[in-house]
């Protein structure tokens, strides 16, 4: 085994552990920092997260890697025949959280276990993933690729509108990324996939500007690159003017009917989106978070010794906000060397799938690439107020244990098809 | 198709590095580029400036005991935008649960505070302390929920001290000083409207102090770093020269009378106790006063907010007629052994009947028993040898006409008409010599203050011409009391202050005498055109080398003589008893 970047296939198994086990450290370092209280005078003020988090955390961790490399080892034809039995049992339990689960902030996501929470949209993502590789995988030969894609569509729109339901929009936006990388990969071309898809995005961006932005410059940017894109792609004068004035269309009508609106029913909508914006008064979570990452600068305020965590202004520490920590008190390099830890298993996965043999393993490890990419991109993007807040865990790093066996569980999945790339 | 697979595999790559390239371009740009705006943001969040209001100045009497202090309370407080925000397992919510508040009741008072516009929201004033533990306990819990502690000014003897020690209200929004004053009002201070409170505002008041404090997410102390900006200085006590036990005493002796009565020590001016009845407690103000109370007490037909000391005017009657007779001595138109035509009960003055108080007449008076008996006839004819202005003279010089320089606000001047005066008010061909005879018995347009009459037979009975009111004991005496004499023959005054004594002997004033103590007096019945005359009483005691003067006016109360001496008589037997044993004080 060399310790260099793998160059061939069979190589560089260990890269994926190797990161997994550097974002533990990590996730148990910053916890510790988080569960300390500060020093005054007279008494140690109750940092609000208690040190038992930590300990939990431990706990998930030596789970997480007995899960890891339990899958890893698990003989992969196994997991494509139960993927079927799995989905259709995490679809199951989706529609029962809408139903039996307690509302916790206007929202029914999770299932009250006593010792942990069961939240079915974690395990969802996973055979998601998989019965897109599944069907996908099932119809790699075929020339005619609109019946698969149909079926992916209504596979992935299933749990994906339960799980607007509840509502969650953050989670519900994972397996929209999930099917459309998917298809991707599948072998639909991406100029289709993006003239499909791009009045969406149009309204999406149109949104954006409104909302969180404040200006149309987002949603003009958004315009450039279609219309860059486009001109680039195919030459079609009349589709692509088509498609440029169903873009713009999308884009003004979503704007002036949100202009349209009362604030009480903009509130309304925003709320609904994220049903905690209203606790302590809107973007309050995403002030002080912004506050902790830009007040620790290129070293940070060095370890144990950020304010804004420990005197509890950040919202969310060890969980959808752990990144703030980070920032605040390693800085700018510590951010980094935690993104470089995400982007070796992100391009290490990458790899992987391109490696693959079999289409089943190629799609599951570029499920889970997008959800890696998925959930680090879009939770930092929430830490640094690039976007809305919405519950969105960092993988691996923040407090929990759906976070961790899930993470684990895609991890397992992703080296299982990395240490058999030659098979075919 | 590798080769498809491979330019998959690109694209995908490079929309990821896309991706983290403008993540990490975002956060370089907001931990280096922007990193100080973020952390003095960061600074600004955790330091708290605070202001420490400084105690207010105690109010001492002249004994050292206490009259009014500063206690402390806990408020439990809310931020405003808890009220729109109540619905179930709000913060709210459980605060009226874990405090077991009245949920409507409370919710209704809450919005009448949000609609007052306060920027936060009394929930329960003057806690207790379980309440105050909830808070403690689960400050997590209840975002921005702060127990406030506030001082509240507590006037220990209640209405007895009302006028004199004034009242401290709330600071109006004309009063409150820039944001960036340090020495401004703020919102909730404490401001003197009334008497001592008022006038030795800045003395009572101190400085507040400044000091930054760490403070975590729900605006607890953390209690480390705390810089010191400026330290608070108290607000100094204020010693009175009043008696509590005397003031005591003098509101007992006025029982349920509307008047007032005042006592100086001579020959210092120092005041030992006033009374204005009714009075008012101060302590209604400072617990937040309902409207409707306000109402009542506005609307009383008695004005306890009245302070009759300064500034009610009444005529001075009879009292007044010791000016007359210094005037008459001093011009050399009478002297003690003068008589003039008998009393007969009035007299003619063209074709007007002037009347004698006593209807049947005195007969035959001479100054000195007319001044004993009080005898008007002998005094209209007084009057008429006596011009105006020289009455008007001795007048002020006896302190009338003119502000006693007491601290009060709003102190009336009285009036003591002139030739010019009355050629103002009626022209020069309007009035008569007829005045003169109103004029001399202290009637007509004559006003003075209960406070301008101490004053008056304080300079009779000590020949002092300076001798002014003081109600606050000065910590640092500047300049001792003038010894300037009055200008009136030592002679002169010795016959008044030895009538005076025989008035309370033998006279009108009998009602006031003391046992073992020689008292000097003048008794008053002024009319008043308004119904039942006020009766006067005005006195100082021992009458050789005296200690006191005291001057009663009882509102509508009929004959001094008869209901204003007694008082007096009352206050200064229980002085003098005091004084021979401190123990006993009862009057």
């Amino acid at each position: 085994m060399k310790l260099a970047w793998p160059r061939n296939p069979g190589e560089g198994g260990w890269v994926i552990p190797a990161a997994y086990a550097g974002l533990c450290l990590f996730s148990l370092a910053t916890l510790w920092s988080v569960t300390e209280g500060i020093h005054g005078p007279y008494e140690i003020m109750d940092p609000g997260v208690p040190k038992s988090i930590f300990w939990r955390q431990v706990v998930w961790v030596v789970i997480g890697w007995s899960v890891l490399l339990t899958v890893r080892n698990l003989p992969l034809p196994w997991i494509e025949q139960g993927t079927p039995v799995f989905y259709l049992l995490c679809v199951l339990l989706l529609a029962i959280v809408l139903v039996a689960a307690p509302v916790v902030q206007g929202a029914r996501r999770w299932f009250d276990l006593g010792p942990m929470r069961l939240q079915p949209s974690e395990p969802a993502k996973i055979a998601v993933i998989l019965i897109l590789a599944r069907l996908l995988a099932a119809f790699h030969a075929q020339e005619k690729r609109l019946v698969p894609v149909l079926l992916s569509l209504l596979l992935t729109g299933l749990p994906l509108l339960l799980v607007m339901r509840e509502p969650d929009l953050g989670t519900s936006l994972v397996f929209a990324a999930i099917w459309i990388v998917a298809v991707f990969w599948y072998g639909l071309s991406w100029v289709l996939l993006l003239s499909l898809a791009s009045p969406l995005l149009s309204a999406v961006f149109s949104f954006y500007a409104e909302t969180v932005a404040g200006s149309p410059w987002p949603w003009g940017l958004y315009l450039l690159v279609l219309l860059a894109a486009l001109t680039r792609a195919r030459f079609r004068l009349l589709e692509n003017l088509g498609l440029m004035a169903a873009n713009i269309v999308t884009g003004l009508v979503t704007s002036f009917f949100w202009e349209g609106l009362h604030t009480y029913q903009q509130e309304r909508i925003l709320t609904f989106f994220d049903p905690a914006r209203d606790q302590f008064g809107s973007g309050y979570q995403a002030i002080q978070s912004k506050v902790a990452i830009g007040s620790g600068g290129l070293f940070g305020t060095s370890y144990l010794q950020g304010t804004q965590k420990g005197l509890a202004f950040l919202p969310e520490r060890h969980t959808d906000f752990i990144f703030s920590v980070v920032g605040e008190e390693l800085g700018f390099i510590g951010a980094m060397l935690l993104v470089g830890l995400y982007l070796v298993i992100i391009l290490r996965g990458l790899q992987i799938a391109l490696e693959a043999r079999r289409p089943f393993s190629s799609l599951l490890a570029v499920g889970v690439v997008t959800y890696f990419t998925f959930h680090v991109a879009v939770n930092i993007c929430i830490t640094t107020g690039l976007m809305p807040v919405t519950g969105l865990p960092l993988p691996v790093m923040s407090y929990g244990g759906s976070n961790m066996l899930t993470s684990a569980i895609m991890l397992g999945l992703l080296t299982n098809v990395g240490s058999r790339s030659f098979e075919t | 198709m590798p080769h498809t697979r491979a330019l998959q595999a690109r694209i995908l790559r490079a929309a990821i590095l896309l991706l983290f390239g403008v993540i990490v371009v975002n956060l370089l740009v907001m931990q280096v580029v922007k990193h100080d705006e973020y952390e003095s943001q960061s600074l600004e969040n955790r330091q708290l400036r605070q202001r420490i209001l400084a105690p207010r100045g105690r109010i001492l009497d002249r004994d050292g005991r206490l009259l009014a202090d500063n206690v402390y309370i806990a408020d439990i407080t809310v931020p405003n935008r808890c009220l729109g925000q109540a619905g179930p397992d709000s913060t709210l919510d459980k605060l009226l649960t874990w405090l077991r508040l009245p949920r409507y009741e409370t919710l209704d008072r809450l919005a009448g505070e949000q609609a007052a516009g306060r920027p936060r929201l009394t929930l329960v004033a003057n806690a207790a302390m379980p309440q105050i533990a909830v808070i403690e306990e689960r400050g997590r819990e209840l975002p921005g929920v702060k127990v406030v502690t506030r001082s509240r000014r507590r006037y220990l003897d209640g209405p007895l001290f009302g006028h004199v020690i004034g009242y401290v209200g709330e600071t109006l929004p004309g009063e409150i000083g820039a944001e960036d004053d340090p020495d401004g009002y703020k919102p909730g201070d404490w401001i003197g409207r009334d008497g001592i409170e008022a006038v030795h505002e800045e003395r009572l008041r101190g400085q507040a102090g400044y000091t930054l404090q760490e403070v975590n997410a729900v605006g607890r102390v953390v209690g480390r770093r705390d810089v010191e900006l400026r330290p608070v200085r108290s607000g100094q006590d204020v010693v009175l020269t009043l008696s509590q036990a005397l003031q005591d005493t003098l509101g007992a002796a006025m029982g349920e009378n509307r008047g007032c009565a005042v006592a100086l020590a001579l020959p210092s001016g120092e005041v030992l106790a006033a009374v204005s009845a009714p009075s008012y407690d101060p302590n209604v103000f400072t617990a937040r006063i309902s409207t409707k109370d306000w109402q009542a007490l506005q609307s009383d037909p008695g004005h306890p907010f009245l302070n009759r000391l300064t500034q009610a005017t009444y005529p001075p009657g009879s009292p007044y007629k010791i000016v007359t007779s210094l005037t008459a001595l001093q011009n050399g138109v009478a002297n003690p052994a003068t008589a003039f035509a008998p009393c007969g009960g009035s007299y003619q003055l063209g074709n007007r009947s002037f009347r004698c108080w006593k209807r049947e007449g005195h007969g035959g008076v001479d100054h000195t028993s007319a001044l004993i008996h009080s005898c008007d006839v002998f005094y209209y004819q007084l009057g008429l040898r006596l011009n105006l202005d020289q009455l008007a003279v001795t007048a002020r010089l006896l302190g009338l006409g003119a502000s006693t320089g007491s601290p009060f606000r709003g102190e009336a001047a009285g009036n003591v008409p002139d030739t010019a005066w009355y050629d103002r008010k009626f022209g020069s061909q309007g009035w008569s010599r007829g005045v003169m005879l109103n004029n001399a018995i202290g009637q007509g347009e004559l006003l003075v203050t209960p406070l301008q009459m101490a004053v008056l037979t304080g300079r009779v009975a000590t020949g002092l011409a300076d001798l002014s009111p003081v109600f606050v004991r000065d910590p640092a005496p500047t300049s001792s009391p003038g010894q300037r004499a009055l200008p009136f023959g030592a002679a002169h005054l010795d016959w008044v202050r030895r009538t005076m004594r025989q008035v309370v002997d033998m006279g009108t004033g009998t009602r006031a005498r003391v046992r073992s103590i020689e008292v000097a007096g003048k008794t008053g019945t002024a009319e008043n055109p308004h119904g039942e005359d006020h009766a006067w009483f005005v006195c100082f005691a021992p009458a050789i080398l005296p200690e006191v003067a005291v001057v009663v006016i009882l509102e509508n109360g009929g004959h001094g003589g008869a209901v204003a001496a007694p008082v007096a008589g009352r206050w200064l037997n229980a002085y003098f008893a005091q004084k021979e044993s401190p123990e006993v004080v009862a009057p």
